[in-house]
């Protein structure tokens, strides 16, 4: 297969927007899929992406496609959708020539439509406009073609319109692929260089790493290094996902594929990294990335004592394909040995989370997120912190600055006034508000990350009636009057419950948290006062009252057996509990600092 | 072995909180029933001599007079010794002079009514009746008969139930001069209509304000509060339920019955039709010697005096502070260790769940 007739490219879209849907349409127009074997969403591998409806990981198949009598090659480079997996974004979008880039005939442009669109030009990708579900009885074609061309200077003619549900306009879509998109750039060395944009762990052939070759070519059989590491091993096999697994003999320039060397160490292979070959083994490595820095930080922590190890090892494999995620040892007073995790946002946090509870059955408690915060020292250093235990004694800071972003929140604009009150409500500094159209508009402030962290999304639904999309960028770090509040149950400090709060608004949440506490907790054989204090004053108090009753009313030769029983369930159930001094904690309430509503 | 217990699953009404096993008085069953628990006794009674028997239910005072008198006859198979206790379950409303002719003669020397309450918003719920005059009358007709020594069954927590509704039940109660109150906060059970109704609990704060009521109005009366849920008058502590707190070992005859005996726990079927069939352990298991320590402790630790720290070396070869980390739990006062004695704090009774998870 030569280099020009080969086409990479990746499809960019807000969630919901239809992407999957016409990915699978793709595949089957292809004939990469039979359309009996279709199942929906073909690229969503993962249960937790099909279930969401969203792509996490990225997924790269190759599909073959007859233009002109000529037979070409697409690799289509699945990217997700949501604004903390804009690192994965940029990982897809360096393999690629080009991106498509999907709007919704009935919603038109979105937040996230906007952030991917800025990744993709800053790739120098072609980019194809694609008005998506044509066929909505409330498509409104004129309108979002407006958009795209008043917002985003696409011209008229370039836009394709298309429904991944009928199938209409998709054959089109192929077509500009073919004439739009350039083939892969010839490089200037022959060299083998294969860039690893992602990778994962199976548990039978060791690690898949997925690559595209940007020069020379490799085979099976011959020996690899991995430059950055400068690990050698003997490819075991290659290939192609079609997206059915395709062994082939040798991958060339230009394409995209997959690589078992049956490597069983996992660190050995640095998604970023370039595979070369000893034989033809190159001088420099491709640029790779910069992995995103993670702006997220909760500390988690295994349920059950004896899960440390386990947990480590869930989080090296999740760690194999998804660089972003940093973990470090972390001990907690109250919740023992586990790791404090950086992630990208909130939602690649909860995904986290969610595939080590469900990929590896492991039960964690989670801390409150926290962003990490510049802090200037009296002495002049300045120093990271990433979670609020780590922040030094007050005496010695002279100022904390915390990390702001600023947004793009695209709503109807009946809802303007409730948005500036959310913001405002936020500590949010207002700077624009951009008419998209008359019903349309993109309302712009800059934030504080950790009002973000902080039930933002929640509200920014409920009070748009969910008609708001939503995206940020990060801008900067500005220093805010903050201050780190303590939570006491019954007297001691819990660590695992501090946080850096604004001034102004401490007393607030300080009340709100004791209060929820007090509910979570359940009672205990003495008096548990609950407290909430900045250094050494004590801003909210509630208190737990003592266990009034629990007792076995009437025990009987009849009901021996069955109360021990109830007994054992009861013993149970103080298992979760953590420990924090005497009074028994359960993991929940962990969490309650983030929760608002009751 | 000194117990025995019979269990008579007949009643002519069905309590609303009733999980006992029970079916409504149908007079083909009752004989069959009655030659079944004949046969079990034979089989399983070694002969040894008995020190109390306790016949409960259901309502075996809803037998007939014939089926009294086969059921007396059965009975008469135990060897009592002279001061055994054998107390009848009684319903108020099935005192008559034949019951007490038959009771008399075949030997009971106390009686447990379940009166429960006289408020009628809590018999509603509860789906009883008691009235108290006829009550009154009753028990004269049984002391009358040289039968003084009168459980009386008090029920509290009843959903909607005031303390000022409770403490007029509780001087019904003890005009009625009862030697002994049991009384108990209203549990929900599984498959009672209660349950099935969604019945739900009164507040913690409520039950406990009702119980710390309970002990004090008992105590400045003569009563001696001996187990979490017991009261007694000095020398009429039921020696029945006594032994099952003393983890004692004690035969259960009858539907659903449960027993323990040489170191197994038993329990039998809850199917009337399986047990007329002769069919009758549902299970059987062998208690390890932890498990018997166990018992010991979530029984024992239910009497105010606690567990005879020296029989309990005796009984185990160990010392409980061997076994149980009973020290920690002495130091914040949860328990307390005095005269060879380790009972729970009597504050902490109505909490007591809570030290025994810690020990167990």
């Amino acid at each position: 297969m030569d280099r020009e007739h080969i086409r990479n490219f990746s499809i960019i879209a807000h969630i919901d927007h239809g992407k999957s849907t016409l990915a699978d349409r793709i595949l089957e127009l292809t004939g990469a899929v039979d359309k009996h074997d279709m199942k929906d969403q073909l690229l969503d591998n993962m249960d937790l992406e099909r279930e969401r409806g969203i792509t996490i990981k990225l997924n790269a198949v190759e599909l073959k496609y007859r233009y002109n009598n000529e037979e070409y090659i697409l690799h289509l480079i699945d990217t997700p959708g949501h604004v903390d997996f804009s690192y994965e974004v940029s990982r897809s979008l360096a393999a690629c020539e080009g991106a498509i880039l999907i709007v919704d005939a009935a919603q038109g442009i979105e937040a996230q439509t906007l952030a991917n669109l800025y990744l993709a030009l800053n790739n120098d990708l072609i980019i194809i406009p694609v008005i998506n579900k044509i066929d909505l009885p409330n498509a409104d074609i004129p309108k979002v073609k407006n958009e795209l061309i008043n917002i985003l200077g696409f011209r008229e003619e370039d836009i394709i319109l298309c429904s991944g549900k009928t199938g209409e306009g998709v054959k089109d879509l192929l077509d500009a692929i073919i004439t739009r998109i350039t083939p892969p750039k010839k490089s200037d060395t022959t060299e083998t260089k294969a860039l690893i944009f992602d990778s994962y762990f199976d548990s039978y052939r060791g690690v898949i790493a997925s690559v595209r070759i940007f020069s020379g070519e490799i085979r099976k059989g011959e020996r690899i290094k991995m430059m950055a590491t400068n690990a050698e091993y003997e490819v075991v096999e290659l290939g192609v996902l079609t997206p059915k697994v395709k062994t082939l003999d040798r991958l060339v320039e230009g394409q995209v594929g997959w690589i078992n060397a049956s490597i069983k160490t996992i660190d050995t292979v640095k998604v970023g990294d370039t595979i070369t070959t000893v034989k033809n083994a190159a001088k420099e490595p491709l640029p790779g990335y910069q992995p995103m820095k993670p702006m997220v930080y909760s500390g988690l922590f295994p349920v059950e004592p004896n899960k440390f190890e386990p947990l480590k090892e869930a989080l090296e494999k999740l760690k194999l394909n998804d660089a972003s995620l940093v973990f470090e040892p972390e001990t907690s007073e109250a919740l023992g040995f586990g790791f404090r995790c950086g992630f990208l946002g909130l939602l690649h946090m909860e995904i986290i989370e969610e595939r080590i509870t469900r990929e590896f059955g492991i039960d964690i408690i989670a801390t409150s997120p926290s962003v990490i915060y510049e802090v200037l020292l009296t002495n002049g250093d300045q120093i990271y912190v990433d979670s609020p235990t780590k922040m030094p004694d007050r005496a010695k800071i002279a100022e904390i600055r915390e990390p702001f972003i600023t947004t793009n929140i695209f709503v109807p604009a009946e809802y303007i006034g409730a948005i500036m009150e959310l913001c405002q409500d936020k500590r949010g500094i207002y700077k624009s508000i951009d008419y998209i159209d008359e019903n349309r508009v993109n309302i712009h402030y800059d934030l504080p990350l950790s009002e973000i962290v902080y039930d933002f999304f929640d509200r920014l639904k409920s009070s748009t009636k969910g008609y708001a999309s939503f995206d940020y960028e990060l801008i900067g770090y500005k220093a805010q009057d903050l201050v780190k509040m303590d939570i006491l149950i019954n007297g001691e400090t819990v660590d695992a419950l501090s946080l850096i709060v604004h001034r102004d608004f401490a007393y607030q949440r300080g009340k709100k948290i004791v209060s929820n506490l007090k509910d979570i907790i359940p009672r205990q054989l003495f008096l548990v006062p609950i407290q909430a204090s900045i250094g050494s004053k004590v801003i909210a108090r509630e208190s737990i009252s003592p266990m009034r009753k629990n007792v076995l009313a009437k025990c009987y030769g009849g009901d021996v057996s069955r109360k021990r029983k109830l007994l054992e369930k009861q013993k149970e159930g103080k298992k979760r509990m953590k420990m924090v001094g005497s009074v028994e904690v359960p993991p929940e309430a962990f969490l309650a600092v983030l929760k608002t509503e009751k | 072995m000194e117990a025995v217990y019979i269990h008579i699953p007949f009643c002519n009404k069905i309590c609303s909180y009733c999980d006992f096993p029970k079916v409504l008085h149908i007079d083909s069953f009752v004989d069959e029933y009655l030659s079944a628990l004949q046969r079990e006794i034979e089989w399983c009674y070694d002969g040894e001599r008995i020190t109390s028997i306790y016949v409960g239910g259901g309502s075996p005072s809803s037998l007939t007079k014939k089926e009294r008198i086969k059921l007396f006859r059965i009975l008469e198979i135990f060897n009592r010794t002279p001061d055994c206790e054998y107390t009848f379950e009684i319903n108020p409303q099935d005192i008559d002079e034949s019951l007490l002719d038959d009771i008399v003669a075949g030997g009971v020397n106390r009686v447990s009514i379940g009166i429960e309450s006289f408020d009628p918003d809590n018999l509603s719920i509860l789906e009883r009746e008691a009235d108290f005059k006829d009550i009154e009358a009753k028990l004269k007709l049984l002391r009358n008969r040289g039968i003084i020594n009168i459980n009386l069954d008090l029920m509290y927590a009843i959903p909607g139930e005031k303390i000022s509704t409770l403490k007029k039940d509780i001087s019904k109660l003890l005009k009625l001069e009862p030697t002994h109150i049991s009384t108990y906060s209203l549990i929900i059970e599984d498959h009672t209509k209660l349950k099935i109704n969604d019945t739900q609990y009164i507040s913690e704060d409520i039950d406990r304000r009702m119980y710390d009521t309970i002990c004090d109005k008992l105590e400045r009366n003569g009563f001696e509060h001996y187990e979490v849920s017991n009261f007694a008058k000095p020398g009429y502590r039921s020696r029945h339920n006594l032994n099952y707190w003393n983890n004692g070992e004690y035969y259960g005859f009858g539907l659903g019955a449960a027993g323990y005996k040489d170191a197994f726990r038993y329990e039998n079927t809850k199917n009337l039709h399986e047990y007329i069939a002769h069919n009758f352990r549902l299970t059987e298991n062998l208690l390890t010697y932890k498990d018997q320590m166990d018992n010991e402790l979530m029984l024992g630790l239910r009497k105010l005096e606690g567990i005879d720290v020296k029989e309990f070396l005796i009984k185990y070869g160990q010392k409980i502070e061997d076994v149980y980390p009973i020290k920690e739990l002495i130091e914040k006062k949860d328990l307390i260790y005095k005269d060879n004695h380790l009972y729970i704090n009597p504050n902490k009774i109505y909490v007591m769940n809570e030290i025994l998870l810690k020990l167990l």
